[in-house]
């Protein structure tokens, strides 16, 4: 069952390379279209036939390979990686359907397209460690390509940064997946066999670091981020939407998958250490955004932020705060690519994505005013604006890791105030004030720009008045994630770090002085 | 009949979004055939539903204790959230002003915006805001208070940024919404926080908790600080507060509200959370200097303002300033009564000035003058709005006043007097804008000023009529003090207060044969009033500035230092690469010759690791 969703867009992309000649301007993007929704409809059928309150893997598959290396085809899904897969299905489509007709060299487009998409599915569905790495790397050839050949002014720079990063990331990762394997002896690189082991926690600590590394340079955590704003502002529309709204995803995925799960010990060593890497990349995401002219530049500024809000939950590792992992992965994907496909509507039609220049695009004659309003809506669910699902994610974030590291909650927390900042400045300078002259002629917008984005907004909209519909796929894997974790690392729990579990431990830290009692709860 | 009422209370804050919603396709200017009229009259609709409805839930919940009604949201591990609503007496009643003034504004508004094209915006967010309201007041939970509360943010960034090609507007939306923000995001602090202390965000049960709860002090006063920062930006209590003279750049109908219930939100929940607050005695004495200073600093401002519109929110201020001192000293009932008498009034007052705008298509005080004889419906709504506004024995303000004296007359009997500067500074203010608008000779702007359409005087007449009535409401509620609890020497004070600043004004500014502009003062303090005491200098020097630098700071290290190291990796190998390439000459000797140092330098790299020898 979870075969089809990485074979199928593999044999889509056969399919349009077998196209003639004469149909390729047209079919490509047909059959694209038609493999992307087939795919969006399959994993909404695997949803609901995922069981909710089983906290293991379902729709499990496996096929020995090359038994010698210890790769299996091994597949499969829990609560963690369902909602992305049902992401990835999602912003695909979107991606494919907001893609120009006119777009030059259409069949190796969307060929790249249906690859990077069965690609990350692949990734998020492997539970054989060596095969994870494999669809990992997979998924870089088809987003260089793409960056390469259709992006803007820079794109050879852009690509090649964003190539190399990722290829040194794929490197570390796979070099922590070797040294786990030799070091804990076994000869396979099976996720649940590997699970079963412990490794002592210098090894673990060594070995995690690397993989965070890693994983780090793809989520991005600052200072691993620079690659991630060049290939934005060069990437076209539908790469940006895929990078920011799944591939980043794949680092945080990663990270809490094999990071959190295969180190336990370890993992509670450095937790401070990444609760204060998560408030620098938050504060310095924002910060940095506030001072970018290019809109391209700010989104891409704000995902760094924002994925600091997951890592911010990672490391607290409670079952509340690894659902709000979940959940601000689910917002900032849908959020992000709102926002993405909006900056996209404006450049087409504008030319331009300096917010000095842009003016008065909110004019409901001659501007855009639908793509606008639609702006305005993401900027505010950015913002963590209630109604709207990026509160609710970065509440349950907050509210968890307030009760582990209260300081650095605290303190990130300033960087939902410092989005609005830097948000405001972009709809204040691009969507208001009086539309100039320069800017009175633009092409019509179509239904066809407008569509993804409104699909989008109501899911944002929808999600965040009815949370539990996202939450709920997470649930029972996240409390059974900590449990697990839990019951394998009693040997070490007490002696590493002794996690503040009384919530009073913010007066504590502060004053000194003795714990008060808690309260009644 | 009276269990369905209950069970449905919580649809009233529903039929405001809902109209909000459902007129989207006219607001965002999908459907353009019909014209915007069928969004504002649909949305006119919903209000007339929720007003009615909120009524008959009143009449039903009039004598029942409080019952709370709880709504399951979300349910996470060990982390629930309810939305709980709860109806009283109280919050019913609340929502019955906020959708009567609601309905009040949104008929007012179908004149005072007639021939704007972006009508069905306006009624989408109106119906937006009043959703937003009606939901705090029914609210028993902190965290549904919160959500609501930024809702409120975000309408009032848009209805200020209505007329977004404005270059003034622009600016006032962008400061309106950072500054309630940053309030709001110290109540996010707050919110979180006690959500782990307390465990649960109702109110209800927050007032049970601070009875057991046992904070160390430093938390308590954060925790109270942050929760304090919420209602301040939202009331536009000093130091939040200029937000609201610049929101006056809106259109009138939405200032009618803003001036009247939507700062009165805030102190809504600011009174909800009063038993946290007072867990911590910085908290609570920081409550009493912010609402002392605001009262006092406001009303001077207010004085000193040509504005129209800008002169009356700096009021707002000031009357918000003596509801957050009731709060402070623990008067919860008197700042409710506070908060309506004051809404109604400035409500009242704000419809009359919307029809002198409209009508003079000026806000410039200096501008106008001789409109009563023009326009007899608004200076009589003006005259009974200031009236109910300062302390005037039978209309509303009066009393609260006397009840707000009354509870502090032997705890704090300094703070009478700040009441009664605030009384007399706004009864001298206002009697000014009386004798520069309404008084005096007419102007060119004035000259021509027929009275305002029947849509704008409709609602305008009947809240005059209601300001009037209003005590004998309060009568028929018993809410009144008897003769006997009357404090004489409170009621001479403020009536006294009232009548100086009344008198002084009218000798001024009623007086033909002084010229205008007076100069009170000497010009360094006016024009320190007039720009609000300069509070956008404290502003840039501290939160923008610290913004503006850090976000500086780091897009310089992350330009040079961060991607300057990366690209510079990248141009040393490329250049190395280069430069290397011109030793390969071909020559096999050469390379053996490399290769040979190569090893060489490996080999004693090693051994002297090896041995290791030091230097």
């Amino acid at each position: 069952m979870l075969s089809v969703l990485i074979w199928v867009p593999i044999l889509g992309a056969v399919i349009i390379g077998c196209l003639p000649e004469s149909m390729v301007a047209t079919r490509s993007r047909q059959v694209a279209l038609a493999v992307a929704t087939g795919l969006l409809g399959w994993s909404l059928y695997l949803s609901s036939q995922f069981h909710l309150s089983e906290p293991g893997l379902q729709f499990q598959e496996g096929l020995p390979w090359i038994e010698s290396l210890g790769l299996t085809y091994q597949l499969g899904v829990d609560g963690l990686s369902l909602p992305l897969v049902l992401i990835n299905s999602l912003l695909s489509w979107l991606a494919i359907y907001s893609s120009d007709g006119q777009i030059h060299r259409p069949r190796f487009y969307y060929i790249l397209l249906l690859i990077l998409n069965g690609a990350v599915a692949g990734a998020f569905m492997s539970q054989n460690l060596l095969l994870f790495f494999l669809f990992f790397e997979l998924e870089l050839i088809p987003l260089y390509l793409v960056i390469a050949i259709w992006g803007g002014a820079r794109r050879g720079y852009a690509a090649m940064k964003f190539l190399i990063y990722t290829a040194v990331s794929g490197v570390l990762i796979l070099a922590t997946f070797f040294g786990l394997s030799l070091l804990s002896g076994s000869s396979t690189f099976d996720y649940a066999v590997l699970q079963e082991h412990t490794l002592p926690l210098s090894t673990q600590l060594v070995l995690l670091i690397t993989l965070l590394i890693g994983f780090g340079i793809k989520i991005p955590v600052v200072p691993l981020h620079t690659w991630l704003p060049d290939a934005h502002v060069e990437a076209p529309t539908p790469a940006s939407v895929l990078l920011a709204g799944v591939l980043l995803k794949l680092g945080t995925y990663g990270m809490l998958r094999f990071g959190l799960q295969l180190f336990p010990e370890a993992w509670r060593v450095i937790a401070p250490g990444l609760a204060t890497l998560a408030v620098v990349s938050v504060l310095y995401g924002s910060f940095a955004a506030i001072a970018q002219t290019d809109m391209k530049k700010i989104v891409a500024y704000s995902s760094v932020g924002h994925m600091g809000y997951i890592l911010l939950a990672a490391a607290a590792a409670t079952p509340l705060s690894l659902l709000g992992a979940i959940a601000q992965m689910i917002s900032h994907g849908l959020i992000s690519a709102l926002l993405f496909l909006g900056v996209g509507a404006v450049y087409a039609k504008t030319g331009t994505r300096d917010i000095n220049v842009l003016r008065g695009l909110l004019s409901p004659e001659r501007g855009l005013p639908l793509i606008g309003s639609l702006m305005i809506v993401g900027a505010m669910a950015s913002a963590g604006i209630p109604g709207m699902m990026g509160f609710v994610a970065e509440f349950i974030v907050y509210r968890s890791s307030f009760e582990v590291f209260p300081v650095q909650t605290l303190l990130s927390m300033v960087g939902t105030g410092l989005t609005a900042v830097y948000f405001l400045i972009m709809i204040n300078k691009v969507f208001f004030g009086r539309l100039p002259d320069s800017l009175a002629n633009l092409p019509r917008v179509r239904w066809h720009d407008r569509v993804p984005a409104m699909i989008v907004t109501v899911l944002i909209v929808f999600l965040g008045l009815q949370p539990s519909w996202m939450t709920r796929w997470s649930q029972t894997t996240a409390v059974a994630l900590v449990e697990d974790r839990l019951n394998r690392s009693t040997t070490t729990f007490a002696e590493v770090r002794s996690v503040p579990s009384d919530p009073d431990w913010l007066s504590l830290q502060l004053t000194g002085s003795e714990s008060p009692k808690r309260p009644i709860h | 009949m009276n269990q369905l009422l209950f069970q449905t209370s919580w649809w009233v804050p529903v039929y405001g979004l809902a109209g909000a919603l459902l007129t989207l396709p006219w607001s965002v200017g999908l459907v353009r055939r019909t014209g915007p009229r069928p969004a504002a009259y649909f949305n006119i609709l919903m209000t007339i539903l929720a007003l009615v409805h909120s009524g008959l839930v009143l009449w039903a919940v009039w004598d029942l204790p409080p019952e709370r009604l709880l709504v399951p949201w979300l349910s996470l591990p060990g982390f629930d959230i309810w939305l709980t609503f709860v109806t009283s007496r109280t919050s019913v009643g609340a929502v019955f002003v906020i959708t009567g003034l609601s309905l009040l504004a949104q008929v007012f508004a179908l004149g005072y915006l007639e021939k704007d094209w972006a009508l069905a915006r306006f009624y989408a967010l109106m119906g937006f805001f009043e959703g937003a309201m009606t939901g705090i007041a029914l609210s028993d939970s902190l965290f549904l208070s919160y959500a609501l509360l930024e809702m409120l943010t975000l309408s009032t960034y848009l209805l200020v940024g209505f007329w977004y090609a404005q270059p003034l507007v622009v600016t006032a939306a962008r400061d309106a919404f950072l500054t309630k923000r940053v309030g709001d995001l110290l109540l996010l602090m707050g919110v979180v926080t006690l959500s782990t202390l307390a465990g649960s965000l109702d109110f209800t049960h927050l007032d049970q908790w601070v009875k057991v709860a046992n904070l160390s002090p430093l938390t308590a006063t954060l925790l109270g600080l942050a929760l304090l920062a919420g209602p301040t930006g939202k009331c536009a209590i000093f130091p939040l507060n200029l937000w609201l003279d610049e929101a006056m750049e809106g259109p009138n109908p939405a200032s009618i509200l803003r001036n009247s219930v939507v700062v009165a939100c805030g102190a809504y929940v600011l009174i909800k959370l009063q038993p946290v607050l007072a867990l911590s005695p910085i908290a609570l004495n920081t409550l009493m200097i912010l609402g002392a200073m605001t009262a006092v600093g406001a009303s001077l401002v207010s004085i000193a303002q040509i504005d129209i519109k800008r002169t009356l929110s700096h009021s707002t201020s000031a009357y918000l300033g003596l509801v957050f001192l009731a709060v402070g000293t623990q008067q919860d009932e008197v700042a409710l009564l506070f908060l309506l008498t004051h809404g109604i009034a400035k409500a009242l007052l704000f419809m009359s000035i919307g029809s002198i705008i409209l009508t003079t298509s000026t806000q410039d005080l200096t501008e106008m003058g001789g409109l009563a004889s023009r326009m007899p419906a608004t200076t009589s709504a003006f005259v009974v709005g200031s009236l109910a506004t300062v302390g005037v024995l039978p209309l509303g303000c009066f009393w609260a006043m006397l009840a707000w004296s009354d509870g502090v007359w032997f705890k704090a009997p300094e703070l009478i007097g700040i009441l009664l500067v605030v009384n007399g500074l706004t009864a001298f203010n206002l009697t000014r804008v009386f004798g520069l608008v309404f008084w005096g000779k007419p102007q060119p702007k004035t000259r021509r000023a027929p009275e305002v359409m029947w849509l704008m005087a409709l609602p305008m007449v009947f809240l005059t009529v209601l300001t009037l009535l209003l005590p004998l409401l309060f009568w028929r509620w018993q809410i009144l003090p008897s003769w006997s609890e009357v404090n004489p020497i409170l009621v001479g004070l403020l009536l006294l207060s009232g009548l100086l600043g009344c008198g002084l004004a009218g000798w001024i500014y009623l007086n033909p044969r002084i010229t205008k502009p007076v100069s009170l003062v000497g010009k360094s303090v006016r024009e320190v009033l007039a720009y609000d005491f300069c509070i956008d200098r404290l502003y840039k020097l501290s939160v923008v500035l610290g913004v503006v630098q850090g976000s500086r700071l780091t897009a310089w290290l992350d330009r040079y230092v961060v991607d300057g190291l990366v690209n510079f990796v990248g141009v040393a190998s490329i250049f190395s690469g280069e430069s290397l390439k011109y030793t390969i000459s071909g020559q096999s000797r050469n390379y053996l010759l490399t290769l040979f140092v190569g090893v060489l330098l490996a080999l004693t790299l090693l051994s002297w690791t090896h041995w290791g020898w030091s230097l």
